[in-house]
Parts: structure tokens; C-alpha cells; sequence
């Protein structure tokens, strides 16, 4: 029985102490829950410390009423329609921009937001500035070591293969004394060898007729080897990787943050150039990402090449009119004799970008990725299935095929995808 | 029943000259500089093989540094601010019009690179004309001003509206006139501004003037119905036309419409209903209308008026005093011919004549009412506005500048230093006006002469509207920011006339919504996306004519003997060049002319036996003394068909500052002109004297030889309706065929042409189309002299006679000849076959032209080596060698290598390099788009979904493009149809293109 009590009375601790844990993690909840929630519906608006598109929301608890807020964050527009005197004003105040009603948050969601913004305000400024030079550092170049390593590892290799071929050459010397001259002759080559300088040693490198074959047979298969590559490779620049005027990282944008890549290069989908977005697009989010927590509270220089582009004011939310445009270097380049569509690539036949592109998500710095050479097109062609499933284009086509081609795979080179014709015209 | 007609391609062909035999036996048929290679002199010199080693070794040095050469450098600049509306890569388009007609504009990356028909269009329907294709480049045009000019030197707008302004408050002050000259005017925005400057001025004036008037049919329609206008002709409604000296395909009021109206009646679907107008012409020069009649008689143009005459004598049987056609029997034996089938068509015939006198047109008038076309065939009620002109108002206007009365005057689309006859008279007049304002575009030959120049703005660039066609509206809308500093003449007249509306923009806009809009009930956003609007038309009202003619009668007569003189002179427009207004525009002095097969240049049209009886060959040079003293030297070109003792002389030509292309193209033969009863007439008796010399003509119909092999078929009517078979050959028997190559199914698409060679009239829209489309290089004069075209598609003239058991049994009467007066002529478009044996693909050393898996004979630029085996083994020759690299040759400067003219080249399209061979691609990008759009919209494709750029371009639907996988297909009906035939098909090629057999309406006993 006491055993029974005892187990109760645990149970009846353990469930208090839960509780009041639960409790208390709630309350904290409130403010991380609403950072989160901030962090997704707010900030693309709103600051904490300065005005963006809509107005700074430090001490509003203080400004307004909770039932207010309640209602304005839910349905702000209907608010103004409805005549709300504080509403009218603030949409006057704003340059009539209405702010997106968010019927999808609850009242405890809201109320948890304006607890973030209520603790979040509270905070002293300085915290947000200390962290961070270290974490741009950080960030900085780790990036191209391997290409200098192989250099360095070629020549180490090529030397130790010299340093071997004249201790062999030695070596064969000696012998042949040796087997000529006989026995006798081993002192007689080691007084000379004593005596010899450095230059006379050369000297008779140089007239060492089996070194000079094998010098230049290296040297003839290296030229060659090295030519054919590069004759073969002419016009072909995988790897390229050229400085661009603003270092935009492929990596934090696609990889970290995971933004999908046709928000940016939306002519993927319907166009045949992907095309480089324009900044407009850019500002879509870096009117408010900045990135200040990383540069003591300055706008991230990169991110300041974009405003100066655009002569955009941070403190107005204006484009000026001293616009520069900003000149990127084209990576890949088709030869204008090629016609190349990313939409019959990416939405038709629905392939990765990263097939042709390579691991852009993992890219600090672009480079090309592939070849690009007319062979690796046609390679990919010939092993590629066509994506007829769903596309009432492909059908008669399929079906006519089908009848000829029983039980093989349809490829794109089946349809004729690698006719001259179907590229260049 | 195959005919057994003879064709040829041209005088020489016929003749057998030496040059022409001599150049059909060559391997190559253009000249090749081997001559100057391997002559006397480069062989016995010492260095050929030194400097060839010390090439190659240049060479070889050249290659390996330039593979040395690190990744080229390319900038991609993108947009700062992307407008919402522009995908880079995906066009644009926006409607727009031209010429009255509605059309749609395509741009790339914000920059017009192709006029397309409207295919809702009202007026035109979904071609259009040589001109409208062409007016794309004219945007670019280089030689147009970058800017306002005051007194010769560049200025700001602010500078020279306050010029303009001041010296306007001086010359109201002084109580001076004010004029505006201007030609036709269509628009009603631009009407009203006009008429609000008057208001402001009252002093002013509009003075509308064309170059080639109509005035004389609209003061004719005055003075018969009291309806001054120019009506609308219903070509679609006429079984019987006739037609003298009206060029009503080509160049006549509004070709491309009466082209379609006149096709519909002709076509494969009118044919198939048995049924076929009849059209007889009476000309001077062999016209392209001519080329099309299924009766052509040439008359001189002293004897035109009297035909008419004559015609309405046999018409309405009334005869007149001192009308005699006896000195040219055929056409007398002809009218009443003409007479006899008109009557039999009573409701459902019209007359037309091209003529500018008003006598003469009442005439016609008279004729009509009689043969009841009003209310059918010609309709008063919707008239056509495109031309408005009046030559006894400008005539006034010169005189009130001699006398001095004219403080102001503004040109407006007006050139009257080069269009008008007596320039003398105009420059002097011009010399006492105080401010002289242009809004040319260039500074051309009046601009040179006024103060002011603010140039105008492309219509590319402009706002506006225009109305041709009673309830039809359309809108003009700029595709493009204004290239250079240039502004709308309506917006400069608004800024002069301190108009209470400053932008025009907003001004066309508040009249369309005012006046024009709330009728059709559509709002300005629908406007903008649909290009026009309209109410439908009037009701047609049947007019009748009676008046008393003799005293028009006697006009006629009298005219008809003052030119009547040993020699005549007649003026017509081409169907390229037109007025002369565009003449700097590239395209279109290449574009040869329909009939004669001239690019570049006008020349003096004689009938071969009247040449031979003056004593002059082709391309002597002839120097024409006109009845006014105006004398210009011309080359002479033999044009079977001409009148005799006539010359024909193209207007247009001669302008001395259009720009680059343009000037000093031909001779100028407006002077020519004359003012006869307050109109212009065209033409003149004239002296004609050898002045020794010779200048070839750059002409391109014997550049490629058939061997004389027969590649025409025709019939004619009745054969056709007692077998629709006939002509054709096809009877279902196929040639015998040996195939060297394994048969092989064409599965998917089948792409595949049909041509109606009934339906197409040679007008050279299709191949101005394909020149923009494809990015097809001017070669210029020289280069077309040494055969180097480029045209992808041609359209081959051949002449024939009328002779043998095929042709005309009564009318053999008429043309009792194997004489050069009386030829028949086909137009036959020559392109790319698409054999599915194509000769050219086994004869490629390089695998450079291969066939592809849906029917296309394909051409891979950058695998060619240019070793031409491929144009000789051709039997079509439709391929085409880049001798240069047009784009980068500053001795081609016509259009492809300059950084303005290059905007308008396609960017879908390779430009090719030197060394290549190119030819018809059957627009596989176009192919290729079509396919995509359906494969991303998860469809099939649509019969109708690709059109060819040529196709697009036909105004006669002459062309029909599809898969002949498809038996639903549009072109699979037309090649079942029985009058197709494949050109050259006893070659066992297997062309992917038909041609439908020529049918020609042909009276027989």
C-alpha cells in the first residue's frame, strides 16, 4: 500500500512540477512566439527602431490600446474603410500604403507578437551592435585552396621525378664505369668526382646523351598532353568563375535561406532567358534586410551597392533619379549560333536548375559548372526521357512512336531533340 | 493535260542572248573573282606561293593566339526597375496602325522588331503591304534628325518654341496668311488639333496635298452624286471589273484591301463554287494589277479617255461625236467585248480608272450608274478617307506664297520641293515666307529650305488615331520611348497654340472618350488591347448619274489630242517604293519590282518592238524631253507588254535628301507632271533621243535558270470546270519513283507548304516579311548586279504568250501575235522545297544541311564550310551565299551594321557570317515557339497555332502553312485539292511545298 501512496504522491509531484514548468515556459513562450511569428508576418514592414514601409513599432503597447491593435493587425483596410479616426490618420501618415490584413493570426498569436515587440523594445540598443564583425569575417574566403594545392603538389611531383631520374642517371653512370672500366676505375671516378664543381657537373649532365633523350621525351609528351588540352578545350570555359560587382552568395540566398530560385530568375519558368533579376526584385526583401546586426549597425555594403544603384534613400523609401545600372559578367555563354529555352528545360521538361548548373545552393561565388560544349548537350538529349506524362502535346506524338519503337525509353533525341535545326537556326 | 505553253523569265531568256546563255552554262552562276585570280598576271607573278605560305603561317599564328585568349567578357546589364509587362526573351505586342490599317507591333525587350496584321482587323484583313513591313526599319533609320533645328544649327525644344512663338505673334500681328501643308490627313486627333490651331490663328489654313492625287475621282463624285469622296470599291462584288490604268492591286487607293476583296473571288474556295470574276485591263505600262488581268489590252494614254468613251458609247449604245478608237484596233475590237460581258453582269460589274481627271471620271461615273454598280460594287456612303488631297487648293496655295501673302507655313508629312512638278515655282513662293516650319523627320528636300525643323516622332512612337473607313476607328500607340530627341507634331502644334490641353496623349485620349468611345461602348483600356474600333457600316444607297456629259465629252477629247504625240509619257507609282516618302528605307529599294524585276533604280519602260524602231537596246541611256521642258536621262528596260510608242517612268525615285539608302536611287520623274483643269495629270507628251552610253540595271528574275524546264502550270476557266484537274497533271498518277534512300515515315509534325498561285498577285509583301523576320542582309545595287541576293523567298515573274490551243479563240482576234504586246504573265513565290529527297543534303561534304524528323530540310550555319556544292546540286536555286559579313562591312551600310538599324533584327535568329550558305528555314523559330507554347500549355497544337512570316504577310492568303500529318489541317485540304502540283516533281525530289495551278478566265468561242 505505501508503495502504491508513494508512487501517487511522485506522480502527483512530478505532475505540479510539470505544471508549473508549463507555466512558466508558457510566459516565456509568449515572447519567442511572437519573435517567430514577427520574424514571418511583420518584418517585411515593420522595424522595431525606425520607420520602413510602415511605421517603427517600438512603445506602441504604449500608443495604442490592446483592443485596437486586436482589431487593426486582423483587418486594417476594413478598419480605414469603416472611418476609424487613428486608422485614417496613420494610412494618411504612411503614404497611403494599407497594410495586409492578416485574418490567419489568432488573438494569442497577436498578443504574442506584441509581447515580443514589448520586450524586444525594452532592450537596450547596444546588445544588437556587439554581436557580429566576427561573424562577417568568418564568412569571408576559404574558397580556392584546391587549385593551388595541385599546383604545388604537380611541381613537388615533377621535381622529386628530376631529383629521381638524376640519381638514376648516377646510378647508371657508375655502373657502366663499372662494367667498362672494371673494378679499377670505381677510385678513379670517385677522385674526379671530388675534384668536379657544380658547373662541370652540369657540363656533364649536359653531354649525358640518355639524360637529354629522356629530358626531351618528357618534355615532348608534356607539351603535348598540356596542347591538346588546350586546343580541345578551346572555347570551352568550365570552372570560369569571374569577379562580379556585387558578391552576392548563392550560397546564403538559395542555400541558407532557401528562397526558391525562380523568385529571382523567373524568366526560368516562361521564358527562354532566365534572366538576371532585376533590382526591383532584390528590394523585395533588402528595403528591410540590411544585414546592420553584422556592420555595427551600417547597412551591409554589398546590400548598399543596390541602393546606390538604384540612388534609393533607406530613411524616405525613395528611388532617386541618379540610377547606374549594375553590370554583371555573364557566366554562361552559349555561342550566339545556339539557341538555348530554360522554359522547354524547366518547365516543360521539368529538370533541376542544378543539373545544368551544379550545386549553385552551395556557391559563395558562381562558376560555370558545366562544359556547355555541344557534346554534353547532345548527351544529355540522347539519355533524357521525354516528360510527356499530363502534356496532351505529346500524345500523338508518343503514340506514333510507340508503334515503332516498342518498349524503348522516349528520349528527347527520339522526338529529334538533336537535330541541327532544332538548336540552330 | 499538261500545258505546253512556253514561259520565260525575261527578254534574254526569250531571245537567247549570249550574257544569258553564256551565264546558265557556268557552274556558278553569279560572278566569281577567280578570273582576277588565276588571270595572266596573278599567275606569272612571282610571290603567289610565297604570299600563300606567309598567309598560312598568319594564319596559323592568328588561330593559335586567338585560342590563347582568355573567357571573353560578356556584361549582362539587367533592368533597374523591370516594367511588370516585360519578360526578357518573350515579345511584346501592341496594337497599333498603319496606314488606316490595324496591326499589331511585336517588341523585344521594349523594341519593335516586326509589324504583324491585326488578324480582328476590318480593313485589310490580316495582311499587309510591302510598305507597313518595311515601316519597322524606318524607326531606326540613321539618317533621320537627333534632334530641333533652328536656322540650320541644333537647338533645344525651349529655344526654338520660343522662335516659333514669337515670330507666329508677329506674323498675326502683320495680317499675314498662315498654312498648313499637309498631305491626307486621317486621323481625327489630329484633325482637331489642327483645328483648334486655327482657332488660335485664325489667319490659317489646311492645305491637304498628295503627292499622287486622287482629286480628280472625289471632285467627279461631287459633281455626279454630290458626294465628294472616294468611295469604297467592292472588288468582292464585281464578276466582271474592269479596269483602265488602275493598279488597284498594287499601288491604287488601298491595294492590300481590293487585293484581298479581288482574291475572294479568284481563290481556291471561289473556285471550288465554280465560280471566278473576269477582269480586263486597259494600260499603258504593264502593271501588277496588268500581270493579274485575265485580259490585258495596252493603249496609250491618249487613247485611255477615249476608251472609256468608247465603252460608254457600246454601253448605253448612245453614240458620241468625235470618239474614235481606229488607230489602235485591238482595243476598239476589245471594249466592245468588254462592253458585251459588262452588260451581261449588270449589278455585278465595275469600271475603275485610274486616271486623275475629273471629266474622265465622270465618265466612269456615268458608266457605272448605268451598269447599276452603286450600291453594289461601289459604295458612296462609307467613303474611303485615306486620301484627301486637292491639287487646285495647293496650286492656290503657291500662288498667295508669290504673292507674297503667306507669313507662315508649316509641312506636315509633306515634301513638296521634291514632289511637286515645278519646283521653281514652290521655292520661290517659299523664299517670301518669313517662318518656315517642317516636322520632317529628316532634313529633306523642303526641310533644307525652312527655318524651323521640329522633327516628328515615328508612328512608332506617337499617339494618335486614324479613320480611313466610315465607322472604322483605329489607334496609333508608341511601342518605344522616341529613339532620339524628336516630338509629336500634334504635341508641337498644341505647345504653339497654347492649347488649354498641353500632351497629346491626353488629348487623343479626352477625344476618343468624348466623341468616339461611348458609341462603341468600349472603354480606353479595351481600345488599347484591341486596336480599333467600329460601328459597322452604312447602308450602301444606289446612286444614278444623270446628266448631260457632252461637254465632259468634249473635254476628254480635246486632252486626249493634246497629249496624243509621237512619244507619251506615262508616270505610275511601284508597288516598293510608292511615293517616294520611304524611299530611304532599305527593304524596300531591294525589294524588286513586282513586274520589272528592277531593284534600285527606275528606268524608261519601252515595248521591245518600239525600241527596235527608235534604235535603242536595253539599258541604253535615253534622255526624255517632257512637254514642259523637264528633261532627265534614264536607262532603258524592254517591257514586253508596254504600249507602243509609250515610256513608262517610275515616281519616286531621284530624292536627293532621304538619307544614306536613298539618295541619288533613280531619277526624279514628278516634274514630269502637270496641272490640267485644277488637276495633276500624269502624264505627258514627250521627245525621246539615244544620248550614248549604257547602264545596266540591277534586275534578279534571270538570276536563277530552270533550263527552260516547265515549272508553270495553268488553265483556264472552262478547262477547269469541265475538269478541275486540268493544268494540273494530277490525276492521281504518280510519277514513276526509284528511292535511293530507305523509306522513312515522317511521324510526328509534317510540315508542309501550299501556294495558290491563282490567289497570289506578286505584290512582295511576303518577301519584305521574311527579310524582317529572318534578319536577311541588303546587298545593295552592285551585289544584286553580281547575282548575290539574299531574298530567302523570291517571287519569279514568267511571261508567255497568248498563243496555241490553251489560249483565247475570240480574243485570238484581238491578239493575232506572237509579238511581246500580248503576254500573259505568272506570279510564282520561290522558296526553300523542303524536299523530302532534298539534292542538296547528299552533296554536303559536311553534314551541313540534313533533314529533319518533321519534314524541314535544316541548315546548320556554323557546320557550312561554304563550299556551295549544295546551291549547284539545288533545282530550285533558293539557297543563298554570304559573300560578307553584312553586319560588319562598312561597304554594306545599308542597315545591319549600324548599332541604330541593328535594333531591328531579330534576336531569335542567327545573323550569319561570311562563307555560309543560307536559305529558307520555313521559320523554324516560329515552329519551334509555336510548339513550346503548347508543350507548356500541356495541349495539342492547334491547326493555326505557327503561321509563316510570308503566310502572315499575304493579303491574298495566298500562302497556307500546317501539318500535312493533320488531315484536318487547312493545308492538308488545299494540297488534296486537284490543282496542286509540285514544281519540278518528275525529279522525284519530293518538294514539301504545292503549288496550285493558275487559272485564268479566258472568253473561248
Amino acid at each position: 500500500m505505501r508503495s502504491i501512496s508513494l508512487f501517487f504522491r511522485s506522480v502527483v509531484q512530478s505532475l505540479v512540477i510539470i505544471c508549473f514548468f508549463g507555466i512558466n515556459t508558457l510566459m516565456a513562450q509568449d515572447a519567442t512566439e511572437g519573435a517567430a511569428l514577427f520574424q514571418k508576418n511583420c518584418k517585411s514592414c515593420h522595424a522595431l527602431d525606425r520607420k520602413m514601409t510602415g511605421p517603427a513599432l517600438k512603445g506602441v503597447n504604449e500608443r495604442r490600446e490592446e483592443a485596437w491593435l486586436l482589431k487593426w493587425i486582423k483587418n486594417a483596410p476594413a478598419m480605414i474603410a469603416s472611418g476609424d479616426p487613428t486608422a485614417v490618420q496613420l494610412y494618411n501618415e504612411n503614404n497611403k500604403m494599407l497594410m495586409t490584413p492578416m485574418p490567419m493570426l489568432t488573438e494569442g498569436n497577436i498578443l504574442s507578437i506584441l509581447a515580443y515587440i514589448k520586450t524586444e523594445g525594452e532592450k537596450p540598443l547596444a546588445a544588437a551592435a556587439t554581436s557580429s564583425a566576427a561573424g562577417a569575417a568568418a564568412v569571408t574566403s576559404s574558397d580556392g585552396g584546391i587549385n593551388t594545392y595541385m599546383i604545388i603538389g604537380l611541381i613537388a611531383v615533377i621535381l622529386i621525378a628530376l631529383f629521381i631520374i638524376l640519381a638514376l642517371n648516377r646510378v647508371i653512370a657508375t655502373l657502366e664505369k663499372l662494367l667498362i672500366d672494371g673494378p679499377d676505375a670505381e677510385l678513379e671516378l670517385l677522385e674526379v668526382q671530388t675534384e668536379s664543381s657544380g658547373l662541370s657537373n652540369f657540363n656533364h649532365l649536359v653531354k649525358n646523351k640518355k639524360f637529354i633523350f629522356f629530358t626531351i621525351i618528357l618534355s615532348v609528351i608534356f607539351l603535348s598532353a598540356v596542347g591538346l588540352k588546350g586546343m580541345w578545350n578551346t572555347g570551352v570555359h568550365q570552372g570560369y568563375q569571374p569577379v562580379q560587382p556585387i558578391k552576392f552568395s548563392h550560397q546564403l540566398h538559395a542555400g541558407l535561406n532557401q528562397i526558391n530560385c525562380q523568385y529571382c530568375h523567373s524568366g526560368a519558368f516562361k521564358s527562354k532567358n532566365a534572366s538576371i533579376p532585376s533590382l526591383n526584385v532584390c528590394m523585395n526583401c533588402h528595403n528591410y534586410v540590411q544585414a546592420t546586426e553584422k556592420y555595427n549597425g551600417e547597412i551591409s555594403p554589398e546590400i548598399q551597392k543596390i541602393y546606390t544603384a538604384l540612388d534609393y534613400d533607406p530613411k524616405t523609401s525613395q528611388y532617386g533619379a541618379n540610377q547606374r545600372p549594375v553590370e554583371w559578367i555573364r557566366i554562361h555563354n552559349l555561342p550566339d549560333l545556339a539557341y538555348f529555352n530554360h522554359s522547354q528545360h524547366v518547365s516543360v521538361a521539368g529538370i533541376e536548375c542544378q543539373k545544368c548548373h551544379g550545386p549553385i545552393e552551395t556557391m559563395a561565388e558562381v562558376y560555370q559548372y558545366s562544359p556547355l560544349t555541344m557534346k554534353w548537350c547532345i548527351n544529355c538529349h540522347k539519355e533524357t526521357e521525354v516528360n510527356h506524362k499530363d502534356n496532351a502535346y505529346y500524345d500523338d506524338l508518343i503514340a506514333a512512336h510507340e508503334k515503332l519503337k516498342k518498349g524503348d525509353k522516349i528520349t528527347a533525341s527520339l522526338l529529334g531533340g538533336i537535330e541541327c535545326g532544332k538548336c540552330h537556326y | 493535260m499538261e500545258s505546253n505553253k512556253k514561259y520565260w523569265k525575261g527578254i534574254e531568256e526569250l531571245q537567247k542572248t549570249p550574257d544569258f546563255v553564256g551565264s546558265n552554262k557556268n557552274e556558278f552562276a553569279e560572278s566569281l573573282p577567280i578570273e582576277e585570280v588565276l588571270s595572266d598576271a596573278g599567275l606569272s607573278s612571282v610571290t603567289p606561293r610565297r604570299d600563300f605560305l606567309k598567309a598560312l603561317g598568319f594564319g596559323l599564328g592568328a588561330v593559335t593566339l586567338a585560342a590563347c585568349q582568355p573567357t571573353p567578357v560578356h556584361k549582362s546589364i539587367p533592368y533597374l526597375v523591370k516594367p511588370e509587362e516585360i519578360v526578357p526573351g518573350i515579345p511584346n505586342y501592341y496594337a497599333s496602325s498603319h496606314n488606316g490599317q490595324s496591326i499589331l507591333v511585336k517588341t523585344r525587350e521594349g523594341r519593335p522588331i516586326k509589324i504583324e496584321g491585326n488578324p480582328n482587323g476590318i480593313f485589310g484583313n490580316h495582311g499587309t503591304a510591302p510598305n507597313t513591313q518595311a515601316s519597322v526599319l524606318d524607326l531606326y533609320d540613321v539618317s533621320k534628325l537627333k534632334g530641333p533645328k533652328l536656322n540650320q544649327s541644333n537647338t533645344s525644344w525651349k529655344a526654338l518654341d520660343a522662335f516659333v512663338q514669337g515670330e507666329l505673334n508677329k506674323v498675326q500681328a502683320s495680317g499675314k496668311k498662315l498654312r498648313i501643308v499637309s498631305s491626307s490627313i486621317s486621323s481625327p486627333s489630329t484633325k482637331a488639333v489642327i483645328a483648334d490651331f486655327i482657332a488660335q490663328f485664325p489667319a490659317a489654313k489646311l492645305v491637304q496635298v498628295d503627292p499622287v492625287s486622287y482629286t480628280g475621282i472625289i471632285k467627279a463624285n461631287e459633281n455626279s452624286f454630290g458626294k465628294a469622296g472616294l468611295p469604297r470599291y467592292r472588288f468582292d462584288n464585281a464578276d466582271v471589273i474592269v479596269s483602265f490604268g488602275a493598279d488597284f492591286l498594287g499601288t491604287w487607293i488601298a491595294s492590300q484591301e481590293f487585293t484581298r476583296q479581288y482574291v475572294s473571288n479568284r481563290n481556291g474556295a471561289s473556285l471550288k463554287n465554280k465560280k471566278m470574276s473576269r477582269h480586263i485591263q486597259f494600260e499603258t505600262g504593264m502593271s501588277l494589277t496588268g500581270t493579274n488581268a485575265d485580259s490585258r489590252i495596252p493603249v496609250k494614254p491618249s487613247e485611255e479617255g477615249v476608251a472609256i468613251l468608247a465603252l460608254y458609247s457600246a454601253i448605253t449604245g448612245i453614240a458620241l461625236a468625235g470618239v474614235s478608237l481606229s488607230e489602235n484596233v485591238i482595243a476598239d475590237k476589245a471594249i466592245k467585248l468588254a462592253a458585251k460581258e459588262l452588260l451581261n453582269a449588270k449589278g455585278r460589274a465595275l469600271v475603275v480608272s485610274g486616271s486623275n481627271d475629273v471629266s474622265v471620271q465622270t465618265i466612269v461615273n456615268a458608266i457605272n450608274s448605268f451598269l447599276g454598280s452603286y450600291g453594289s460594287t461601289i459604295d458612296l456612303d462609307n467613303p474611303v478617307t485615306l486620301y484627301s488631297g486637292n491639287d487646285s487648293e495647293f496650286a492656290e496655295f503657291i500662288s498667295e506664297m508669290n504673292r507674297g501673302e503667306v507669313g507662315a507655313v508649316f509641312f506636315l508629312n509633306s515634301n513638296p520641293a521634291y514632289e511637286y512638278f515645278s519646283n521653281k515655282l514652290f521655292v520661290d513662293g517659299l523664299n517670301k515666307v518669313s517662318l518656315k516650319v517642317s516636322f520632317a523627320d529628316r532634313e529633306d528636300e523642303t526641310a533644307a529650305l525652312c527655318n524651323v525643323i521640329a522633327p516628328n516622332h515615328n508612328y512608332l512612337e506617337s499617339w494618335g488615331d486614324e479613320s480611313v473607313i466610315s465607322g472604322l476607328y483605329t489607334i496609333v500607340q508608341p511601342t518605344i520611348n522616341p529613339v532620339h530627341d524628336t516630338r509629336q507634331a500634334e504635341q508641337s502644334l498644341l505647345t504653339w497654340s497654347a492649347n488649354s490641353v498641353q500632351d497629346y496623349y491626353q488629348y487623343v485620349k479626352n477625344n476618343w472618350e468624348r466623341n468616339i468611345l461611348p458609341g462603341a461602348g468600349k472603354t480606353w483600356k479595351q481600345l488599347l488591347q484591341t486596336g480599333f474600333v467600329y460601328s459597322g457600316e452604312m447602308p450602301s444607297a444606289s446612286y444614278a448619274f444623270n446628266q448631260s456629259i457632252t461637254a465632259v465629252v468634249q473635254t476628254v477629247v480635246n486632252q486626249s489630242k493634246a497629249v496624243a504625240k509621237d512619244v507619251e509619257v506615262q508616270l505610275y507609282q511601284n508597288a516598293a517604293i510608292l511615293d517616294g516618302k520611304h524611299a530611304n528605307n532599305a527593304f524596300l529599294q531591294e525589294l524588286p519590282d513586282p513586274v520589272s524585276k528592277v531593284t534600285w533604280d527606275n528606268f524608261a519602260a519601252i515595248a521591245p518592238k518600239y525600241a527596235e524602231k527608235i534604235g535603242v537596246t536595253e539599258f541604253d541611256l535615253v534622255e526624255i524631253k517632257g512637254a514642259n521642258g523637264y528633261t532627265v536621262t534614264l536607262p532603258v528596260l524592254f517591257q514586253p507588254g508596254q504600249a507602243q510608242g509609250t515610256i513608262s517612268i517610275a515616281v519616286g525615285y531621284g530624292r536627293t535628301k532621304v538619307g544614306k539608302a536613298g539618295d541619288g536611287v533613280g531619277k526624279n520623274a514628278y516634274p514630269f507632271a502637270s496641272m490640267v483643269n485644277g488637276t495633276l495629270q500624269f502624264n505627258t507628251s514627250a521627245t525621246i533621243t539615244k544620248t550614248g552610253g549604257s547602264y545596266e540595271l540591277a534586275q534578279t528574275q534571270t538570276h536563277h535558270s530552270y533550263e527552260g524546264r516547265n515549272i508553270i502550270r495553268e488553265t483556264t476557266f472552262n478547262s477547269y470546270l469541265k475538269d478541275p484537274h486540268s493544268g494540273s497533271g494530277n490525276h492521281g498518277t504518280e510519277h514513276k519513283t526509284y528511292d535511293l534512300w530507305n523509306e522513312r515515315p515522317i511521324t510526328g509534325h509534317n510540315w508542309v507548304m501550299a501556294i495558290d498561285l491563282n490567289a497570289c498577285t506578286g505584290c512582295g509583301s511576303c518577301i519584305v516579311a521574311c527579310n524582317v523576320e529572318n534578319n536577311i542582309p541588303v546587298v545593295g545595287r552592285e551585289e544584286v548586279l553580281k547575282r548575290r541576293e539574299m531574298h530567302w523567298l523570291r517571287i519569279d515573274r514568267y511571261y508567255s504568250f497568248n498563243e496555241g490551243s490553251e489560249s483565247y479563240t475570240e480574243e485570238k482576234e484581238i491578239s493575232e501575235l506572237e509579238d511581246l504586246d500580248n503576254v500573259s504573265v505568272v506570279h510564282q513565290p520561290m522558296l526553300c522545297q523542303h524536299c523530302e529527297h532534298a539534292p542538296c543534303e547528299t552533296v554536303c561534304p559536311v553534314l551541313a544541311t540534313v533533314h529533319s524528323s518533321d519534314g524541314l530540310n535544316h541548315m546548320a550555319y556554323n557546320r557550312c564550310v561554304g563550299t556551295r556544292y549544295c546551291a549547284n546540286n539545288c533545282p530550285y536555286k533558293v539557297r543563298r551565299f554570304n559573300w560578307f559579313n553584312y553586319w560588319n562591312d562598312s561597304r554594306f551600310d545599308n542597315y545591319m551594321n549600324n548599332e541604330f538599324t541593328q535594333l531591328v533584327l531579330n534576336p531569335d535568329v542567327t545573323v550569319r557570317s561570311r562563307g555560309v550558305m543560307e536559305k529558307c528555314s520555313m521559320c523554324i523559330q516560329r515552329i519551334q515557339a509555336g510548339k513550346l507554347e503548347a508543350k507548356m500549355e500541356k495541349r495539342t497544337l492547334k491547326d493555326g497555332d505557327i503561321k509563316m512570316a510570308c503566310q502572315q504577310a499575304c493579303s491574298a492568303g495566298a500562302i497556307i502553312f500546317g501539318d500535312m500529318n493533320d488531315p484536318e489541317s487547312e493545308v492538308s485540304k488545299a494540297l488534296g485539292n486537284e490543282r496542286t502540283y509540285y514544281v519540278l516533281e518528275e525529279l522525284n525530289v519530293q518538294p514539301g511545298i504545292g503549288y496550285q495551278v493558275k487559272v485564268r478566265n479566258t472568253v473561248e468561242a
